[in-house]
């Protein structure tokens, strides 16, 4: 919350006595091109290895380039066959983020508001959230069996909390001062809701979005780690099982591109749903 | 409304003093949440008196607390326990002593920030759970493989948290310890880990629960010891009252770890609890 702002006003006096205003080329663009060139120096030296140093075959094994991936990542798109796994990894995702918002969201309104109930349901959120959902695993393997149930289940309880916790701070924040001035001109429950209690804890919401399907990827992955027949989770244990690391790399990639795309998308969401706010509350 | 009755509850409880009111009153959320649990066994016991048993698909808090006990005295929980306790202790110290120096120099020297940042940032999004089964493969199921695991999934919050606590502290404070003459050492021992902390705290309760992670995905892969073997054993076994008792036992020690690292963070930097 107020986090940010300090950081961003300490990046600005940073920037400031860095000399910022300068023109220098260098100055504007030192960031990303140190970004950048780190990745890229990590990558270079990562492909340089095997000519440098001799591998063992043991050691060679569990070994690959960066241009080995970047080859296998090519080819599975070029032939399609990443398609179908991607199809089932991303419809359990999608299933179970779709749950978890259907019930995290008015989960989340209904316990900011009714202070009994929240009291009730406070001991068994707090356990969910702190407990890994990893080790509901086995449980759910026996009561869903291997596929889709599972996975959307085990998404589920990782994307539930995130969305629930977020949905009920906003709730909770929001401004007396607004609601008592809605209520004053005569405005029922549904009204305040609408006009006050909503809009206000849409940034909450949006940023346990952004928490919810950082968690959701994980959930598949670890999900169809262990208790599923198909899926990009699947190829990975089968490639690793086979010493095929440029594959277990290369579904790595494809995972983090996806939840970093996605996440991105939420914060222009964000960005665009709080544009009339005059700082951003949360995030 | 509920929010309004929270807040003149408060006023008067300041303006009478917390004294009068009643053990209900002043512990309503406690007591609340604790007969809400009770509930919850209760219930669940006794839905069976309806419902037929299965116990190949279910279990019930009676067997699962019998199968707590047998357990406990066999030895065997506290077995699994330690076995699992010992790679997490290492893999996460060493994320805290790995995560927090570079969480330091990144936000304390600009240039090594600008060139780490987007790589950590690339690395957090990966879902690195996804190598585990290629670390177990390459470092084995003991000690050492467990412990890497967890320390490549809790070292990104304190390497975050730390470099955001470093970008946070007062310029005004460092430029008051220079003007006194204060040395590099004296900058980082009274301004920066001082008001660093609080944010290393704070990541190392989102650093606990990737930590637990770490161990269960470690131990379900490949392991032939610890709580996480004893959970999918149990499973495959379908002995679903000792597997509910393992489960519930990581639930207990998961809140345990969080609620601790949060009470400290309470205890030992209160101007912040409120964030």
């Amino acid at each position: 919350m107020s986090e940010t702002g300090a950081i961003k006003a300490n990046i600005a006096i940073a920037a400031e006595e860095a000399g910022a205003p300068s023109t220098n080329p260098w100055r504007r663009w030192e960031a990303s091109m140190l970004g950048a060139g780190s990745i890229a120096l990590l990558l270079l030296a990562w492909e340089l290895v095997p000519y440098v140093f001799t591998i063992s075959p043991g050691t060679k094994l569990f070994f690959t380039t960066p241009s080995q991936i970047a080859g296998t990542l090519w080819k599975m798109f070029a032939t399609g066959t990443i398609w179908a796994p991607l199809g089932v990894s991303a419809s359990g995702f999608a299933l179970g983020l779709g749950l978890a918002i259907v019930v995290g969201l008015p989960l989340g309104v209904l316990l900011g508001r009714w202070r009994t109930l929240n009291a009730m349901a406070d001991p068994f959120i707090t356990a969910f959230n702190a407990t890994p959902r990893l080790v509901f695993l086995p449980l759910v393997l026996l009561w869903f069996g291997l596929g889709l149930w599972s996975k959307v289940i085990i998404v589920f309880i990782g994307a539930l909390f995130p969305i629930l916790i977020n949905t009920y701070e906003g709730v909770r924040n929001a401004d007396k001062t607004l609601i008592n001035v809605v209520r004053s001109f005569g405005a029922g429950e549904w009204a305040v809701a609408r006009l006050v209690v909503l809009p206000n804890s849409l940034p909450y919401v949006v940023a346990g979005l952004r928490l919810g399907i950082g968690r959701a990827v994980l959930g598949v992955v670890v999900a169809e780690f262990f208790g599923s027949e198909e899926g990009l989770g699947v190829l990975m244990v089968q490639a690793s099982g086979r010493y095929q690391v440029d594959v277990v790399f290369a579904g790595l990639i494809i995972f983090a591109t996806l939840s970093l795309l996605m996440t991105g998308l939420v914060k222009l969401l964000e960005d665009r749903l709080s544009r009339w706010r005059p700082q951003r509350t949360a995030d | 409304m509920a929010h309004a009755e929270g807040r003149n509850l408060g006023l008067v409880e300041a303006e009478d003093g917390a004294g009068r009111q009643s053990f209900v009153e002043r512990h309503r959320q406690l007591l609340l949440g604790c007969l809400a649990v009770a509930l919850f066994f209760a219930a669940w016991q006794a839905v069976f008196l309806v419902v037929p048993f299965n116990p190949l698909f279910i279990s019930k808090p009676s067997l699962i607390a019998k199968a707590l006990l047998d357990l406990i005295a066999s030895g065997q929980l506290l077995d699994d326990l330690r076995v699992s306790a010992i790679p997490f202790f290492y893999g996460f110290t060493a994320a805290i002593v790995v995560g927090v120096a570079v969480g330091i120099v990144m936000g304390w020297r600009a240039r090594v920030g600008y060139a780490l940042d987007p790589l950590m940032t690339a690395l957090y999004a990966s879902p690195l759970v996804a190598l585990a089964p290629l670390l177990v493969v390459f470092f084995g199921v003991g000690v050492a493989g467990k412990a890497i695991i967890i320390f490549s999934l809790a070292v990104f919050p304190f390497v975050f948290n730390a470099y955001a606590g470093v970008r946070a502290v007062d310029p005004l404070l460092i430029n008051v310890v220079r003007s006194l003459g204060g040395s590099e050492m004296n900058l980082y021992l009274k301004v920066i880990l001082p008001s660093t902390l609080p944010y290393i705290v704070a990541g190392a309760r989102l650093a606990v629960g990737r930590a637990l992670v770490g161990v269960l995905v470690a131990e379900f892969f490949a392991a032939s010891e610890g709580i996480g073997y004893a959970i999918a054993r149990f499973g495959d076994l379908y002995a679903l009252d000792r597997m509910f008792a393992c489960i519930l036992t990581v639930m207990v020690i998961a809140v345990a770890l969080t609620e601790a690292v949060r009470w400290a963070e309470r205890a030992a930097f209160p101007w912040r609890s409120g964030q």
